[in-house]
């Protein structure tokens, strides 16, 4: 499936924000026009009203009225770009009024929920209104879904973005900064914290946020503590032995959890042809095999794992390198967006819909078709582009455009006032 | 030297109504003024204005088919588009609210544009525009097109150094068949009344029937319905000028018999007096003729002005004051006695702000409304006046909108410090 109109509602910020970013470029990549709601540059606004002290309830109708003004700017957008997809990341900012509205006016609506739905039940409130919903749990989310009035579930794993969690030489200095023996990027839940206690005699660098207040973890903590850029993740993934990939957990009673859904560390560190010991998950095995991962079930066997495989660094290359294959055949950002695709296709009669769109590329003038086909390549379009996909990947230019670009967007104007009107 | 440009890709009449900022630019020190129009418009534009330079482009929708549209827009618009971008602007003025006109701004930073802008892909209203989109509620108490455009510059040249006082050239009597917009014009049979009446009167040597090819029927139609004595003096020239032919027997006439129209405009350009006929969705406040000497013959009833775009509701009652038996009389004597009903005769004439008219005959029952607006925008324009009525609030209400100074308007900011 190819030249689909795309948008993708981002969220204010979180996890779930670089994972929309991911599928932005892996679905231009596909050959798919996208345009990308950027929710995040409306979030210092709505931090905004935090400082303003007033009342609860003048405070909330801020609140609402601010989450629908955003609301209606998606919309909006869905208006004027008509996509054949609105793709929202969990937590994107649209509210049940938008939702009604996109599926009364006929656009196709997904989500991908890459959340934990046992901690955020809120999709109970919204997922209904989605025409997909993709997760990334099986049973028995699945079976809730469909008992809220979601049919269209479908089971979508994260993944990696091959371009960017990807194998990097790093300077001496970037070595020194970001690597040792063993370290763990995340954030500080319950779980991590007692289980690392047990790993302070190793070259251990701990990097994220979330760690304060713990004693015993402090002096490992890198940066203060601070948030890590995805950039400065990949390099941390590159420069270390043996990278910890513990599931997170809200509880401290069972450190492992044997938790369901495989976390997006997984396949990042596995794309960046990085060694990792990754606790044991019910659905680790719909995604490696037991010789493309080395896991742990217990955090006595995480110390035992260490000491063998910081001993053994061709084991680790061995894990590292299957992993990594494994990673680039099946798990990328642009595979999961093709699954999703064809799902949409299957469930959704008559999706997508079929374009009235204009020959012209057959009939530009001869003399600027190297100047043309150098433009599509700019804007990393197909050849065979519709015009319509054409001005709108033209539209999306910033600055100052050029004249050829110009003539375009004036052409496509004019043929709408005049030549389409005959 | 700075380098202006205008942008002005609507139809003749508007050509000739952005003189006054023209006019306002070529006055500036070291000024050099470019003006962007339709190909078609590119000869007369050069007639009107020989002092500038004209760039022309394929805008219109007449003429082209659909695969010579694709090369007259990329191919022919686009080294236009090379040629302007070569040059360095201190401002565009891209006057029209149209789409082509904000395609057209992507060529330019949107800071340097004064009216329609593009940034990253979004169209943007400047503030002026907006406020005029805001008081067009209120068409009754408009200001003039020509003075709304030359408001893009602070030190607009004063409105009578716009065009000359009219006065009769001695070389009979025009009569402009139609305009575009066929409801704002005359019947022939109504016309060919006007056409005795004045003919008759002023004692006529000639009689020049204008026009295009479109009109050229309706001009022969005209003809017959005249005296033998009238039609050996009347020439139809509907569709048989070309834009300097036009310019040479407008600037020759007495007068001008004509509904709202460019070669009304042109008229008021070249001195010539115009009598004119507004009804339907034509208002003399919006696009009467520009400058002093004119008459205006406007309609008055309640429905005014319509918009063209939609059905009239009610029959067209408002060429009643023009087939009212007494409209031919009150040609002739001028006499505010003889006025037909439903109809105010305007002498044209100026005030600070611009173009303003004065009844000669009936009563205008928003004049002390607009003269109020007058101010209130006068004011805005030009830091002068200050005494503030009543209606200033109300108008402010209506014209400023909160955004307008919570936030910054790009592409102009006029409010503020």
């Amino acid at each position: 499936m190819k030249n689909l109109r795309i948008l993708v509602v981002l969220p204010f910020y979180g996890g779930s924000l670089p994972i929309g970013r991911y599928v932005a470029s892996a679905l231009r990549a596909e050959g798919h026009l996208v345009e990308v709601f950027e929710a995040p540059e409306f979030n210092a606004a709505y931090d905004s009203l935090k400082d303003l002290k007033v009342t609860t309830d003048r405070f909330a109708y801020l609140q609402n009225s601010f989450l629908n003004v955003v609301s209606q700017a998606v919309l909006a957008k869905v208006e004027t770009f008509e996509p054949d997809l609105v793709f929202a990341m969990a937590q994107a900012p649209l509210n049940h009024q938008a939702l009604k509205r996109l599926r009364r006016d006929g656009v196709t609506t997904a989500m991908w929920f890459v959340e934990d739905y046992r901690l955020f039940t809120y999709w109970k409130a919204f997922a209904q209104f989605y025409d997909i919903f993709a997760v990334i749990q099986k049973e028995p989310f699945m079976s809730e879904l469909a008992a809220v009035g979601q049919p269209n579930a479908v089971y979508l794993p994260l993944a990696a973005q091959p371009d960017f969690h990807k194998p990097l030489e790093l300077t001496p200095v970037e070595q020194r900064k970001f690597g040792s023996d063993v370290s763990f990027m995340g954030a500080g839940y319950p779980n991590r914290r007692m289980a690392f206690r047990d790993l302070i005699n190793h070259d251990f660098k701990i990097w994220g946020n979330e760690w304060d207040g713990d004693h015993v973890l402090k002096p490992l903590v890198q940066m203060k503590g601070a948030r890590v850029s995805s950039e400065d993740c990949v390099k941390i993934f590159n420069a270390t032995k043996i990278n910890l990939n513990l599931h997170s957990s809200i509880q401290a009673d069972e450190l492992v959890t044997f938790g369901d859904f495989v976390n997006p560390r997984t396949f990042e560190l596995a794309a960046c042809g990085a060694f990792q010991l990754v606790d044991k998950r019910t659905l680790l095995n719909e995604s490696f095999a037991d010789d493309e991962l080395a896991t742990f079930n217990s955090i006595d066997e995480l110390r035992e794992k260490i000491d063998y495989f910081i001993a053994n660094p061709d084991e680790r290359t061995s894990f590292a390198e299957k992993s990594q294959a494994r990673v680039l055949a099946d798990h990328t950002y642009q595979a999961r967006m093709q699954t999703l695709l064809e799902f949409t296709e299957q469930r959704i009669e008559g999706w997508p819909k079929a374009k009235t769109e204009s020959g012209f590329m057959a009939d530009y003038p001869p003399e600027l078709a190297t100047e043309i086909r150098q433009l599509l390549g700019k804007l990393s379009l197909p050849e065979d582009v519709s015009f319509e996909d054409l001005v709108w990947a033209v539209r999306q230019q910033q600055g100052k455009l050029s004249e050829l670009d110009t003539s375009i967007l004036f052409l496509d104007e004019w043929q709408k006032l005049y030549a389409k009107r005959t | 030297m700075k380098h202006y440009l205008i942008i002005q890709l609507a139809r003749f009449g508007d050509l000739v109504q952005t003189k006054r900022l023209i006019a306002t630019l070529c006055a500036r020190e070291k000024s050099t003024v470019h003006l962007c129009v339709d190909t078609s418009l590119a000869a007369l534009a050069q007639l009107v204005y020989p002092d500038i330079t004209v760039h022309s482009i394929a805008a219109h929708g007449t003429g082209l088919s659909a695969s010579e549209a694709i090369k007259a827009m990329l191919v022919d618009n686009r080294r236009a588009f090379a040629e302007l971008t070569s040059i360095d602007f201190e401002t565009i003025y891209n006057l029209n609210f149209s789409p082509l006109n904000f395609r057209l701004a992507a060529l330019f930073d949107p800071d340097q544009i004064e009216g329609y802008a593009w940034h990253n892909g979004q169209e943007i209203i400047g503030l002026w525009p907006s406020m005029a989109m805001r008081w067009s509620n209120y068409r009754r108490i408009s200001i003039n097109l020509v003075d709304f455009w030359a408001g893009y510059c602070p030190d607009m040249i004063a409105p009578e150094l716009v065009n000359p006082v009219a006065t009769p050239k001695r070389g009979g009597i025009g009569v402009v068949l139609a305009g575009r917009e066929s409801r704002r014009s005359l019947p022939v049979d109504v016309l060919s009344q006007v056409t005795k009446t004045v003919a008759s009167s002023k004692k006529a040597e000639k009689i020049y029937l204008l026009g295009g090819n479109a009109e050229h029927a309706a001009g022969q139609a005209l003809i017959k319905q005249l005296s033998p004595a009238i039609q050996q003096k009347t020439e139809n020239l509907a569709g048989k000028t070309n834009w300097s032919d036009l310019v040479d027997i407008v600037g020759s006439l007495d007068t001008l018999l004509t509904p709202d129209t460019g070669t009304m405009h042109l008229a008021a350009h070249l001195g010539t007096p115009v009598s004119a006929f507004f009804l339907s969705s034509a208002w003399c406040f919006e696009t009467g003729p520009y400058g002093e000497g004119h008459t205006v013959y406007q309609a008055i009833t309640d429905c005014l002005p319509c918009l063209e775009t939609q059905e009239c509701m009610y029959d067209v009652k408002c060429l009643g004051g023009f087939t009212d038996p007494k409209f031919q009389r009150f040609l002739v004597t001028g006499k505010p006695e003889h006025a037909p009903e439903n109809m105010i005769a305007f002498a044209s004439g100026l005030d600070e702000l611009g173009q303003i008219y004065t009844p000669i005959a009936g009563i205008d029952p928003d004049a002390a409304q607009r003269e109020k607006f007058r101010e209130f925008i006068w004011q805005y324009l030009s830091g002068k006046g200050g005494n503030v009525s009543d209606l200033d609030t109300v108008f402010a209400q209506k014209v400023y909108h909160e955004r307008d100074w919570i936030t910054h308007g790009k592409p102009r900011l006029t409010i503020g410090i």
